[in-house]
């Protein structure tokens, strides 16, 4: 940045000076009824500030306040302060540490593993090759399909009689006779969790195709020349430069899996036996089918509690300033 | 790296040569086959005669291809009526983002003002809270405006939640343009207004569409939101029309194939199409060094 024009809004040039900036400050003098930087900025970004205050921010606020009261939405009664009662009747409720628990093992096994095969499918097209654009559409299609259609897609491809999944297991000779793979609980959550895997490690390949492709070459000839071997290449030289990619990565994968609800809804309503109840699941089935708004909250609160958490976690484990 | 001294060793290279490449085109196969097998199988269901969509072995080749299940789906429920409330649902939410999206971009990567990274970490921030803390207060929000089975009850939140990444997308974009196009324009005369509409916006091209492609997906793919805040079934969008579709006897497994197929044609023609716009704008600012 040497010799180009400095900014206006800034600090304006002596306008007596030839400089540019002179000349720059001169024209704005010249056009006194215009907008300088800041005041354009301000324009700009007070409605998308505002917007954003009052639809995505406030009704964050309004949950945490909503979960100390009872009585909150429902016109019906005036809404009372009850301290922590909802957190006492959730934290005190089955139900509540069964889908915590079923969030916790579909989001840590399933992430993992899509990392893994996002990887794995990642170097697989780091490379040009005929038909590399049909082949990335078709492997991308997955995470386009909505959850909730992809979640009756599967409903119907397992079905316990007539399901595609059962009919080529018994040709390979796999099963003996079909099976109801979404009327076992353990059965269920691992199926959903294969599912989540499916749809979504080709998203995680993209990202971390955009993070190899920003790894220059060099550093491979270089070590090429010393004669190492392609797993040393990737160990020294791919993973550690791949880093920051997998972080963003894995919190673009893990946050909207802890938030899982269209597909357990749509593959099994939750069940067997709330065996595939989400935690979003379990709380919009407490606001909106048991209308408890006052624990419904509390889960919200909780759930972003542990998103926060998540998030935090991350960026302290994997997060390197300046890697030399 | 092998000295071809002789016509074996020239051999055994060759045959690694194509083992390799038959390996890597059957993995490529075997991705895709694995990554459309169940489409093209909600296909094959969809146009089956209605009596063969439930028999046990299956036939991977439906005898007598019909239509009919396509006319049970748009005759039985409204899944046309589903599909255009998606579109305008979806075509709405990437307006609304595209425009407020440019002009935030904007302000964040080319104009210098007080608290920029104050406003950045709020915009960004947003992004980072669960969905479902929000589904309760903006549902009373909505039922008190009257925007409850109301297109707009839908537009709003869903604009608000893709905003901070369609301002990610922008403010990448325009970081790439050079200085001189302001300094250009203001010295023509322009005022800092002309040059945002006049050079900057009708540059950005690129950005907008990838925004409204990755944020038309993502409004027409929504779920929860969508679920609560449409209770009349005119107004549903397709994915809670299929989500909710029950079948008179037992579950119509024909007619819900046919209508998820029908609902992501849209989806596949815009992933063939479109997919370098979906891809710069999944990956922008990651990665790129």
């Amino acid at each position: 940045m040497t010799d180009t024009v400095d900014h206006a809004g800034g600090s304006p040039g002596d306008p007596s000076d030839g400089s540019v900036s002179g000349v720059r400050s001169r024209l704005r003098r010249y056009r006194e009824l215009r907008l300088t930087e800041e005041e354009l900025a301000t324009a700009l970004l007070t409605p998308v500030v505002c917007f954003l205050l009052l639809i995505s921010f406030y009704p964050i606020v309004d949950t945490v306040w909503g979960s100390f009261h009872q009585g909150y939405v429902l016109e019906m009664e005036p809404t009372t302060f009850v301290g922590l009662e909802n957190y006492e009747a959730v934290l005190s409720s089955g139900s509540f540490w069964n889908a915590l628990q079923v969030s916790l093992i579909y989001t840590f096994v399933s992430v993992p593993i899509e990392l893994v095969i996002g990887l794995g499918m990642a170097l697989l097209l780091n490379r040009a090759f005929t038909g590399k654009y049909v082949v990335q559409a078709a492997i991308l299609f997955p995470w386009a399909l909505p959850t909730v259609i992809n979640a009756k897609i599967w409903a119907w491809m397992l079905h316990g009689q007539y399901g595609v999944v059962n009919d080529l297991l018994i040709r390979l000779g796999v099963l003996q006779e079909p099976y109801a793979f979404l009327a076992h609980p353990d059965v269920a959550l691992a199926s959903m969790t294969l599912i989540t895997i499916w749809k979504t490690s080709s998203f995680m390949a993209l990202i971390l195709l955009a993070g190899l492709s920003g790894i220059p070459d060099h550093l491979y000839e270089a070590v090429r020349m010393d004669g190492a071997s392609r797993w040393r290449q990737f160990r020294d030289i791919t993973l550690p430069l791949l880093k920051p990619t997998i972080l963003v990565a894995l919190i673009f994968r893990t946050l909207p899996a802890f938030q899982a609800f269209g597909l357990p809804y749509g593959l099994t309503g939750g069940g067997p036996a709330e065996a595939t109840t989400t935690l979003v699941l379990y709380d919009q089935q407490l606001t909106f089918t048991q209308l408890a708004f006052g624990r419904g909250s509390a889960v919200a609160t909780i759930i972003t509690l542990i998103a926060l958490v998540i998030s935090l976690l991350y960026v302290g484990t994997l997060y390197e300033p300046e890697v030399r | 790296m092998s000295t071809r001294s002789g016509r074996f060793a020239f051999d055994v290279e060759s045959f690694q040569w194509v083992g390799k490449k038959l390996g890597f085109y059957g993995s490529l196969f075997v991705l895709t086959l694995v990554s459309m097998f169940p489409v093209i199988w909600m296909f094959v269901t969809s146009i089956k005669q209605p009596a063969n969509v439930v028999q046990f072995p299956v036939h991977y080749l439906p005898q007598n291809p019909t239509l009919e299940n396509y006319a049970t789906a748009l005759s039985q429920a409204p899944f046309l009526r589903y599909l255009v409330n998606s579109a305008i649902v979806a075509g709405g939410t990437a307006i609304v983002d595209v425009v407020l999206g440019a002009l935030a971009g904007y302000a964040l990567s080319r104009l210098r003002f007080q608290y920029k990274l104050h406003v950045l970490l709020l915009i960004l921030g947003t992004a980072m809270l669960p969905y479902i803390s929000r589904l309760i207060p903006l549902f009373s929000l909505a039922r008190s405006w009257g925007l409850l089975n109301d297109y707009l009850g839908l537009i709003v939140p869903y604009s608000a939640f893709q905003l901070p990444f369609a301002v990610w997308i922008f403010q990448a974009y325009f970081k790439e343009l050079p200085d001189s196009l302001e300094e250009a324009g203001l010295m023509d005369g322009l005022s800092r207004i002309g040059v945002l509409f006049r050079i900057i916006l009708p540059v950005s091209a690129p950005a907008m569409a990838t925004t409204a492609i990755i944020v038309f997906i993502y409004a027409w793919n929504e779920f929860l939101f969508a679920l609560t805040f449409m209770t009349q079934d005119q107004m549903r969008t397709i994915t809670v029309g299929i989500a909710l579709y029950q079948g008179q006897y037992q579950y119509p497994w024909g007619t819900i194939s046919a209508a998820v197929f029908m609902s992501i044609v849209p989806l596949m023609l815009f992933m063939l199409f479109f997919q370098q716009r979906v891809v710069e704008g999944l990956t922008a600012g990651t990665g790129k060094a």
